[in-house]
């Protein structure tokens, strides 16, 4: 509103300076310079006028551009607020569903889309006022004259309308060409060493080279139109000005105006351009912010679905986690888990072995409520349960705030932690220690040591059931022995279900559950199913196969 | 290797001119006609003041004191209306010509920028630098289309503008014209001092933008380890501080900005005051007409307009040329190994490879060069058909011996030889025809199969593909395929698991059937079936080429002809499997530990 004010403050005194120039013409220049006298009183008044009206209206521009960007801003940080809480809200299963680039660009650029049109609003009302109050002042000091230039006044503006409306089209057209080349650019500059192990740079600059074409092409298309209609803008006003003056001249002849009538008349209309060119700038964003805002009402109107967490039964006595009769799908008709009867002891620990596909995935996320079961219930013992994955997630924040993770725990939890995941000497060695920055701007962690700040943050809420998607991978097989070896000591009562792959690391669970086409084959420790199970024995030699060298033996 | 952010400072240290001239001499369009573009742009900006002069003549010898004069009002009008048509054309002119020259200049220019990555050497492509890279072609030639299709516009028109209007102002009265440029002369100042506030506060608030960005980006692909440790509202309220935070920005860099457009303003009613008041002082004695001092004041308003145009293209432009330094310091950067001038072909048929007394370190990051070299002295013959592993722990300089093979960089002393003729005289398009490396993860571009498999081989047909992967003994695995040989592979492959898409890479190796195959072999964990398909490709792939395997699990060595060991960069063992584990060496070492981490035995 004070946007709204100061924009009309501006548009009054626009056309103030008008009359005010009249005012000095008339009074000042005309008979101090035709007439040969003037009172020093009006020659000062004049001076005072022009300088007075010019500073209440560039303080109108001021109040309205603050204030306009204050209303701006303050509605854009709301709806990413909003947007946010919605996306923690939602569970593990909606994020599924959706591209992740996708659903970050609705609580950022297209928040940022919606609000764009707010801030013109203010100025287009004052541009609207401009108009009208102008128009009248026309028709007010010279009915027939400002008929004339009145009539201007809608030409310019659909001009306007229809430049935007086609030249949009090109500057639509060379974003997306521009989107295209980007895209086409990461991936031959990601995949150099194909390009280069063929000797292929010719070619893919080539490719290149004729996206790159097309978007030149949009893009001068566009700079082409507007040159056109640019100059078409601005000659518009001014023939209209000669006009003014050659009818101007019968009308001072006939005595009807004065001379400063007339120049305060051009005057008038060549501040009027400006803000009619603008006017066509904000109509023109208006599809873009309407997009926007439609996406990003999308995600806030859609109900938050329940939390599968919530489903979870309380395991008992001597019951560590237990499935009974579960099944679980994403598509129709392919089930990822069907029928699975599982009772895991508390304080065991069970590896789930199997191929990819089998379900071990999902049978972890089941036990940790972020997926819940299609049919059959899930139960688990009271207390915190943590799941590490297989991709460890980091925030850029410090080692500290990645363990802590939202939670309270002293330095002393932390360290205690990261020495039952191994993570202590890397982390001494690092400058500043557990206040080191990780991610874009802080120091990059190799694999390893990004899953052992993972495993840390599972460690320090010393949780009764702890579940972990092939998590030691990506150490050597010597530390993730000791790894496994020290979770045992650590967390002596705690329940734990591992996804592994390592026959070393499989060997150390109590239990191995055999995991083959969505349904538990077999069950039992490693040396039993080695000896029972054929599958399991063409897999387990698959894995072997499969060993990497030791790093740095 | 230098990094690129040394390179740029490289560049930063050009001054402007340089800089500009470099530009010019990049992309020569520029220059071409550009006095012809100049002079449109100032039949243009005469066409802008028109209206001034028509007004202060009508008013001077239309409007006289015995009446209107219409006769000379009609000529005037019909002068004036002739005046403004020839002058936007001159002006349309200026800027199609602009336009056209300037979207061809920096086609041109991209179009080499990305010429020349590609031909950096591999070093230069790391994966931090790649989003760098991305961004020279793509935002850093944005912001010179940006500047051209606005600042480079505005210096353009608005300094003929300018240029006319003084002329015209001082033709007038050149004491009141004096004094109007002295009152207005301190906008530039005030301007210039906004400025720079404003581009300190937009840099802070960018920042926090994506800041932003990167905390809504941290919502969405963490929303399962939040959710599993229901660290959400937490982090909602970390990204709505940062929300906040970027508000508080944006609100002050926009408040600073609002002051902008207005001094702008308050100088024109200064200087009109200034010049009316003057004006009418000194009285018709200076010759000055009532006429030409309303003239004046139209010529003041139009003297100042371009002013405040000119310090926001002024940012731009400074924008524009931080964009152009970072351009020109891209082609700068050396290029890959230097392509032979008279290179000589290499022989028929399966080829040998032999490596003397080769020492490789990589560039220093600009410290000093005391890095210890990755590779030492080492010697080797390879003879042509031979099936050699590559192995020693990680660090040991297999895979870089590897990349020297294929020249993807050149030693710093001793040679390389294949069939005998030196690398540094073989020609590019030869040695990769003759020599493919399979990269550890295997890249494949967001496409078909098909044309995945084609990369290797331009013009390769539907059968050719097919008989190659007949040949690999794969046809059983394309018919999981859901579309064969047109199913599409995702970006980077993801469709695929990475032993399919290991397997790809085998098969688009075999399509450009090459003499000499470097295969660096994965590391990831792959399912048994794969495993035994890629085994069997592989072997089959190999037959009857000279294959180097950087071998990561010693089942390779011991499939091999040859096996040799590197340690720090040396040679330490050479032999077959059977005879180095005999040896008891380092190879011996090697093979126990990896013989421990895979028992099968419980105990």
């Amino acid at each position: 509103m004070v946007a709204v004010a100061g924009s009309s403050v501006f548009a009054l005194c626009t056309v103030a300076s008008a009359v005010v120039l009249r005012w000095v013409i008339d009074h000042v220049i005309d008979p101090s310079l035709r007439q040969g006298h003037v009172g020093t009183g009006a020659v000062l008044a004049g001076m005072g006028l022009v300088i007075g009206v010019g500073i209440i209206r560039a303080g109108g521009v001021v109040v309205r551009r603050t204030w306009a960007g204050i209303a701006h801003w303050r509605i854009a940080e709301t709806l990413n607020g909003e947007v946010v809480d919605r996306l923690v809200d939602q569970p593990v299963s909606w994020h599924q569903r959706r591209p992740s680039g996708d659903l970050a660009a609705r609580g950022g650029v297209d928040v940022d889309a919606s609000v764009d049109v707010l801030s013109p609003l203010p100025f287009a009302t004052g541009v609207v006022l401009l108009v009208f109050v102008s128009s009248i002042w026309l028709l007010v000091i010279d009915v027939p004259l400002g008929l004339f230039a009145v009539a201007i006044f809608p030409v310019l503006i659909a001009i306007n309308i229809t430049y935007q409306h086609r030249v949009d089209r090109f500057y639509t057209q060379a974003q997306s060409h521009l989107g295209d080349l980007s895209a086409a650019v990461h991936e031959s500059f990601e995949g150099v060493q194909v390009v280069k192990a063929f000797g292929a740079e010719e070619r893919e600059t080539e490719r290149l080279s004729v996206i790159a074409a097309r978007l030149r092409e949009a893009r001068t298309s566009a700079v082409l139109l507007k040159g056109s209609f640019d100059a078409l803008l601005d000659a518009i006003p001014a023939l209209a000005n000669v006009a003014l003056v050659l009818l101007g001249a019968f009308r001072i002849r006939s005595g009807s105006i004065t001379i400063g009538d007339l120049a305060s008349m051009i005057y008038m209309f060549t501040l009027l351009v400006f803000p009619l060119r603008l006017i066509g700038f904000a109509l023109s964003a208006l599809p873009h912010s309407l997009a926007g805002w439609g996406r990003v009402r999308e995600v806030l109107d859609e109900p938050v679905e329940p939390d599968p967490g919530a489903s979870i039964r309380r395991a008992a006595g001597d019951v560590g986690v237990s499935f009974a009769g579960v099944s679980y799908q994403f598509e129709v008709d392919r089930p990822v888990l069907s029928d699975i009867d599982l009772v895991v002891a508390r304080g065991s620990t069970v590896a789930l072995v199997g191929t990819t596909g089998s379900g071990k995935t999902t049978l972890l996320r089941l036990a940790a409520g972020l997926l819940g079961p299609d049919s059959g219930e899930v139960a688990a013992a009271d207390g915190a349960r943590a799941i590490v994955l297989q991709e460890a997630f980091l925030l850029g924040a410090s080692l500290r705030e990645n363990i802590a993770f939202g939670g309270e725990f002293g330095d002393e939890e932390i360290w205690a932690a990261l020495d039952a995941a191994e993570g202590r000497d890397f982390v001494e060695d690092l400058p500043r220690q557990l206040d080191t920055e990780v991610g874009e701007r802080g120091v990059s962690l190799s694999g390893g040591q990004r899953q052992r700040v993972a495993l840390a943050r599972a460690l320090v809420r010393r949780p009764t059931v702890l579940l972990m998607d092939d998590t030691t991978s990506a150490l050597d097989p010597a530390t993730e022995a000791r790894v496994v070896a020290r979770l045992r000591d650590a967390l002596s009562d705690a329940t734990v279900l591992m996804v592994a792959s390592r026959p070393s690391t499989i060997a150390l669970a109590d239990r191995v559950v055999f995991l083959n086409d969505a349904r538990i084959e077999a069950t039992g420790t490693h040396v039993e199913l080695l000896v029972a199970n054929e599958t399991y024995r063409s897999i387990m030699e698959a894995f072997e196969l499969d060993r990497t060298t030791p790093e740095g033996v | 290797m230098p990094g690129l952010l040394e390179d740029e400072e490289l560049g930063g240290r050009l001054g402007t001119t340089h800089i500009l001239s470099r530009g010019v001499q990049e992309a020569p369009r520029l220059r071409q006609g550009f006095a012809l573009t100049l002079s449109y742009a100032l039949i243009g900006a005469a066409g802008r003041v028109v209206i001034p002069i028509t007004v202060q003549q009508a008013i001077d010898h239309g409007f006289t004191a015995q009446g209107v004069r219409m006769g000379f009002v009609a000529v005037l009008c019909a002068i004036a209306g002739t005046a403004v048509v020839i002058g936007t054309l001159g002006q349309r002119a200026a800027v199609l010509r602009l336009g056209r020259r300037s979207e061809g200049a920096l086609y041109d220019l991209r179009v080499r920028v990305i010429a020349h990555i590609h031909r950096l050497s591999l070093a230069d492509h790391s994966d931090e630098r790649r989003g760098a890279l991305v961004a020279r072609v793509t935002s850093d030639v944005e912001t010179l289309a940006e500047f051209f299709q606005w600042g480079g516009l505005a210096w353009l028109l608005d300094g003929a503008l300018m240029l006319i209007v003084a002329g015209v102002m001082l033709s007038y009265d050149w004491l009141l014209a004096l004094i109007a440029f002295a009152v207005a002369l301190p906008l530039v100042w005030v301007l210039r001092m906004v400025q720079s506030h404003l581009g300190a506060a937009y840099d802070r608030a960018r920042s926090r933008n994506a800041d932003l960005l990167g905390a809504v980006t941290e919502v969405v692909t963490g929303a399962e380890t939040l959710r599993a440790y229901g660290a959400g509202p937490v982090m909602a309220a970390r990204t709505r501080v940062v929300a906040k935070q970027r508000a508080d920005a944006f609100v002050r860099a926009g408040t600073i900005g609002a002051f902008l457009f207005p001094s702008g303003e308050v100088f024109s009613a200064l200087t009109v005051a200034a010049v009316v008041g003057v004006g009418v002082a000194r009285g018709t004695a200076g010759g000055l007409t009532a006429g030409a001092l309303v003239g004046f004041v139209f010529l003041t308003y139009r003297f100042l307009e371009p002013i405040a145009e000119f310090t926001e293209v002024l940012d731009q432009t400074q924008t524009a040329v931080a964009g152009l330094r970072r351009l020109i310091g891209i082609l700068d950067l050396p290029i890959g190994p230097p392509r032979p001038t008279s290179p000589r072909p290499l022989p028929e048929g399966p080829l040998s490879i032999h490596v003397n007394d080769v020492t490789f370190r990589y560039r220093s990051r600009g410290e000093v060069d005391d890095d210890e070299p990755v590779l030492t002295g080492v010697s080797v013959m390879i003879p042509a058909g031979q099936q050699v592993a590559l192995v020693g722990s990680t660090g040991s300089g297999k895979t870089t011996l590897g990349r020297l093979l294929a020249r993807l960089a050149d030693p710093l002393a001793g040679q390389i030889a294949l069939g005998g003729v030196p690398l540094t005289f073989v020609a590019n398009e030869e040695l990769r025809r003759r020599l493919v490396v399979v990269p550890q993860e295997p890249f494949l571009f967001d496409d078909t199969i098909a044309s995945n498999l084609g990369f290797a081989r331009p013009g390769s047909s539907l059968g050719d593909l097919e008989r190659a992967v007949a040949a690999l003994d794969l046809d059983e695995w394309l018919a999981t395929m859901p579309e064969g040989l047109q199913t599409m592979v995702g970006e980077r492959g993801s469709q695929l698991s990475a032993g399919e898409r290991q397997l790809v890479a085998l098969l688009r190796a075999s399509v450009a059937d090459p003499d000499v195959l470097i295969l660096d072999e994965a590391t990831s964990s792959v399912d048994a079936l794969t495993e035994v398909r890629m085994a069997r490709a592989l072997e089959r792939l190999a037959e009857g080429r000279t294959t180097i395997a950087i071998a990561h699990r010693l089942s390779t060595a011991m499939r091999a002809d040859r096996v040799l060991v590197l340690e720090r960069g040396r040679l330490v063992e050479d032999g077959a499997h059977g005879d180095l584990v005999a040896a008891d060496g380092r190879y011996a070492e090697l093979f126990a530990a990896w013989v421990s981490s895979t028992s099968t035995d419980a105990d």
